[in-house]
């Protein structure tokens, strides 16, 4: 197993920049997704690691060892495609066997190899078979198989998920969490789903733009997002996030955006006086929000009306409107007002999260 | 004994065209591999034109040093271009087509460009000797290009003529060809049983050899022997009445040559169109249909909304190859009307144009006209593209 | 099995009467009856003259001119096929034709094949004047360019040779069944030939194990488009060819129908026995030919 450095990596299509200077360093046997929207330049990064794509500018390292140049069969890796890219003319057993048939390898150990994979994936039944004959979900294991066979140092995954239903997807998600227990290996998936990133990963590197946003746990960038974009990008439902400006009172140090007013407390931001008059935005999540409640470090009232309720079994969403402000809070199911009812909320300063507005950047605890 | 030489034969020669592809090859990847090493020029220039030299030397069986000359000439100027130009890029797609467009330069660009010589020069029967004795055919600068539009390319009709006649042709053939093409393809397009039965019997115009089918059709045109007159003769005699409407056994080849010729293509050319446009029909999702029922479109109303603009880029490629294939559509009109000489009442420009190379022996004039054809020809169909590609903007 | 039948046929009975009762199933039986129709009677009319054709070949040698339209005419024999086979060079001229056939299709179609894939996998300069050649090539009237074939073959001293014909057909399918190709290879996906690179196959070597494989309907229809047009030419045959030992059949059999009057029936033999073997290869790749067809139209 092996691990991975990208220094300093550019990419340009024509004048078109997708990579703007990226730098990771992913440990050996770490799981590592790569998580942003469309368009970030996640599965480019993804790509010029696997030698797919060229590399404009930096330097890619697998084990120390620089591989810009090295073709994609000597960088000791192997790749989960999309759409899985099973050659249609093969079987089963083909398809996982081919990287072997091309490196020569002895008959004996193709056929060890493949069916320990077999075994692990639970395809033995399927190895004769054509990969149009297979269901989605098949496939997709058909194509993880091809990657174990090779034993790579690093397993790449480009989306594998995304092709599948929600059911299918969940149940793949837990294969992938066990396989990777069992082979303990250097992952590197690559996905725009942030359930996916929270739930499979070791660390998480949030893009956006061309740009590492946030590199962390998954605890690390719910808790403690380092910027705008990761707030709004982790979780779900997506965080409340109101811009006002702060102004100091006395000593003590206020939000406020018009409809709402709340008094920042000091361990969120220290030095209250540097902060007088400053453009930020405040962010909570609907956990957060607290209805019809108070808990301890909670913020002042803010005095709204319930727009909308959705139940979503044991917990339920509402759409709360405070002046021109809307709020989505999260409460335990169920929540017994109808809607137009007049509500009060108040903030929970445990996650709260204060960015400045002209940088986005993270200026709370 | 000879059936294994003949073989022998071509598969020698297949494979001195894998090896002459194998030099091809390492020529280029030469030239795109070591562009920039200092030893670049001096290699070049010694190997590869003493190559060509004893290759062409092989060929042509005789030995001519001047050429060697040539060769050099090319060699410096192709592998200046690849130093100071190419500098080694698109190695990978550039070796794949080399071969392709080498044969295709060598048989079709070069081909081509003689013939545009030809069309400037006045080659024909009086000058042949000329030419084979002294290498010189005289300069006939535009002429034979004015010929071409002022005198007759055969002994009567005239290129105005031969125009309009083309473009009847082309239009009314691929208007029955889409027409019937169409209206099959919708027929099979049905729940019926027997579809792969009735298809396949469809297609056999198409697919049976154009030279038989052509030569069979014409056949049944013959005027006492012929299918179309042994039928109009029974139908008279079950129906006496017929006969004064007009209706009567017709001399086919000789006094209606082109319409003819219009009914033996558009048999031969309806099948095409019906396969493509069954496939067309064949990936236009029922839930269109379903909708619109739910819309209460009539079956008419639906063909026009829904079939017709689905079908479209499927049906403008087929139909624009369609019409550049009938205008060009020699072997039905040479076939017909009989192989040489014959009537000229049925030429369109290209049959016309065969006949005066090779009936008339009017080179020249032949690939000046060549020419003209192709300027239309090639006006036509970027024409109806542009056509396409506005259809296409619009979806 | 038996009782199966009865009950088939009786149901089918019953549904009848019970169709012809119902207003709207009536309408729809009707409907069905009709197309039935339309195409039976347009299917006869295309297949009609094959079908003149082999009553022709079988009319003893007195009956050629008859206006007999019966299939199978009295008297029906095989001579005519016999004396096509012992009297002339027709399986010479069949031999001549599939071998000048084969390697002309065999040819163009491995240039075809590497050069599409070209086109369809690269970006490259000229990409687009290329792609201009190809089309405009299919613009070049018939007949223009036999003179500088003719006077090429001859400076090649190949006159009346099968090398001659194969250099002069060559090509001429090569424009047509690049872009087939083309569109065929435009529909795999790249990731196929990305997960081959993974696999360590060079880019060559990606195109060779898995997408030429995977193109064998795109390939078949390449080839037959080939065959077809090598097979059914005889324009070019006509110049460069001048002995009837080296004669395709095309030529062969304008021989029979022009020399003598009397060999009617042998011409219409040596036609059944050219268009059957055709006929068969082309209605078992007709699949093929449609999926390819408009796979290439649509996607290009």
């Amino acid at each position: 197993m092996a691990s991975v450095q990208f220094n300093g990596i550019v990419k340009k299509f024509k004048d078109n920049l997708v990579l703007n200077g990226v730098d990771v360093d992913i440990k050996d046997h770490e799981f590592v997704v790569i998580v942003g929207p469309s368009g970030c330049g996640k599965t480019t990064l993804l790509r010029m690691l696997a030698g797919l794509e060229e590399i404009t500018g930096g330097e890619i390292l697998i084990d120390g060892l620089r591989v810009n140049e090295l073709h994609p069969s000597k960088r000791q890796i192997a790749m989960v495609f999309q759409d899985y890219a099973l050659y249609p003319h093969m079987t089963v057993e083909q398809n996982m066997s081919f990287a072997l048939r091309l490196r020569k390898t002895d008959k004996a150990e193709i056929d060890a190899r493949v069916g320990e994979a077999a075994s692990i994936l639970q395809l033995q039944p399927f190895l004769q078979r054509m990969p149009k004959q297979l269901s989605g979900g098949q496939r997709q294991r058909v194509a993880i198989g091809r990657a174990i066979v090779r034993k790579p140092k690093v397993f790449l995954f480009d989306e594998p998920l995304s092709n599948l239903d929600a059911k299918l997807r969940e149940e793949m998600r837990v294969e992938i969490a066990k396989l990777y227990q069992r082979l303990n290996a250097t992952i590197i998936y690559v996905t725009h789903d942030q359930v996916e990133a929270m739930t499979l990963a070791g660390r998480i590197v949030i893009m956006n733009k061309g740009i590492v946003q946030q590199v962390g746990s998954p605890i690390e960038v719910y808790r403690k997002p380092a910027n705008l974009f990761v707030a709004g990008f982790i979780g779900s439902p997506t965080m409340n996030l109101l811009s006002g400006k702060l102004s100091l009172q006395g000593e003590d140090l206020f939000f406020s955006n018009g409809d709402i007013r709340i008094s920042i407390p000091p361990y969120l931001l220290h030095d209250a006086k540097k902060h007088d008059g400053r453009e930020v935005t405040v962010g909570v999540r609907p956990d957060d929000v607290l209805v019809g409640r108070t808990g301890e470090k909670c913020s002042d009232k803010v005095e709204g009306v319930l727009e909308v309720c959705e139940l979503l079994g044991h917990r339920e969403n509402l759409y709360i409107k405070a002046g021109n402000t809307r709020l989505l809070a999260t409460v335990e199911a169920f929540f017994d007002r109808s809607p137009g009812a007049a509500v009060s909320l108040c903030f929970n300063y445990k996650n709260m999260h204060v960015f400045d507005k002209a940088t986005e950047k993270r200026i709370s605890e | 004994m000879e059936i294994l030489r003949s073989i022998y034969e071509v598969a020698g020669f297949i494979v001195l065209i894998a090896l002459g592809v194998g030099a091809l090859e390492a020529y280029f990847y030469y030239h795109f591999r070591y562009y920039d090493r200092p030893w670049f020029f001096p290699v070049a220039l010694a190997a590869f034109p003493i190559g060509a030299l004893v290759a062409a030397s092989a060929i042509a069986g005789s030995y001519e040093f001047s050429l060697w000359f040539y060769f050099l000439l090319a060699e410096a100027l192709i592998a200046a271009a690849f130093r100071y130009v190419v500098k080694g890029r698109h190695t990978v797609p550039y070796l794949l087509l080399a071969p392709a467009f080498v044969g295709l330069a060598l048989l079709l660009v070069y081909p081509f460009a003689f013939e545009v010589y030809l069309s400037f020069h006045d080659l024909k029967l009086n000058t042949i000797m000329m030419w084979k004795n002294t290498g010189r055919i005289p300069f006939a600068g535009l002429s034979q290009y004015v010929k071409v539009f002022t005198t007759s390319p055969l002994s009567e009709v005239t290129f105005w003529a031969l125009l309009g006649r083309t473009l009847l042709w082309t239009f009314s053939n691929v208007f029955f060809h889409v027409l019937g093409g169409f209206a099959l393809a919708l027929l099979l397009n049905n729940a019926i049983r027997f579809k792969g039965a009735y298809r396949t019997l469809l297609v056999i115009p198409w697919a049976m050899p154009q030279v038989v089918a052509v030569l069979a059709m014409r056949g049944e045109f013959h005027s006492q022997n012929g299918f179309v007159n042994i039928a109009i003769t029974k139908l008279l005699a079950a129906f006496p009445f017929l006969a004064s409407l007009g209706v009567a056994p017709v001399q086919w080849l000789s006094d209606y040559p082109l319409l003819t010729c219009t009914i033996v293509n558009i048999w031969l050319g309806i099948p095409f169109m019906m396969v493509v446009i069954l496939g067309g029909l064949q990936s236009i999702s029922s839930s269109y249909y379903d909708a619109a029922d739910i819309d209460g479109a009539s079956y008419l109303q639906k063909l026009r909304f829904i079939t017709v603009p689905l079908i479209k880029p499927v049906l403008m490629p087929a139909v624009t190859l369609g019409t550049v294939w009938t205008f060009n559509n020699i072997n039905v009109i040479y076939l017909v009307t009989g192989q040489a000489g014959g009537t000229e009442q049925a030429d369109i420009l290209v049959s016309a144009l065969y006949k005066a190379a090779f009936t008339y022996n009017r080179y020249s004039y032949s690939a000046a006209f060549a020419i003209v054809v192709f300027a239309l020809l090639f006006f036509i169909s970027v024409t109806y593209l542009h056509g396409f590609d506005a259809a296409k903007e619009e979806r | 099995m038996l009782r199966k039948i009865t009950r088939w046929f009786s149901a089918t009975a019953e549904d009848a009467s019970a169709v012809l009762r119902d207003p709207i199933q009536r309408a729809k039986f009707f409907k069905y009856l009709a197309i039935h129709v339309i195409i039976i009677s347009t299917a006869a009319l295309f297949v009609y003259p094959l079908l003149r054709i082999f009553s022709v070949s079988l009319r003893p040698g007195d009956k050629l001119f008859s206006t007999d339209l019966s299939l199978i005419p009295d008297g029906a024999t095989f001579v005519a096929y016999a004396s096509l086979l012992r009297d002339t060079m027709f399986l010479r001229w069949l031999w001549n034709s599939l071998l000048i056939t084969l390697a002309t299709s065999f040819i163009g179609v491995s240039l075809a094949s590497t050069a599409a894939y070209a086109f369809s996998r690269f970006q490259f300069p000229g990409k687009k004047a290329g792609l201009i050649l190809l089309l405009s090539s299919q613009m070049i009237p018939a007949g223009m360019l036999i003179l500088p074939l003719f006077l090429m073959i001859m400076k090649l001293k190949l006159m009346n040779t099968y090398l001659g014909m194969i250099i002069a057909y060559s090509v001429s399918s090569l424009p047509f069944s690049i872009w087939i190709l083309k569109g065929y290879y435009d529909t795999i996906p790249r990731s196929l030939e990305e997960a081959a690179l993974v696999d360590g196959t060079s880019q060559v070597g990606a195109f060779w194990r898995i997408i030429l494989p995977l193109s064998t309907p795109a390939l078949s229809i390449a080839f037959l488009f080939n065959f077809t047009t090598a097979w059914n030419e005889y324009l070019v045959a006509r110049v460069v060819l001048f002995s009837s030992q080296q004669y395709t059949w095309t030529l062969g059999l304008f021989e029979l129908q022009g020399q003598y009057i009397t060999q009617w029936g042998m011409f219409a033999a040596g036609s059944m026995l050219v268009t059957i073997p055709v006929l068969c290869v082309f209605l078992y790749s007709s699949k093929w030919l449609i999926s390819g067809l408009t796979l290439g139209s649509v996607k290009g």
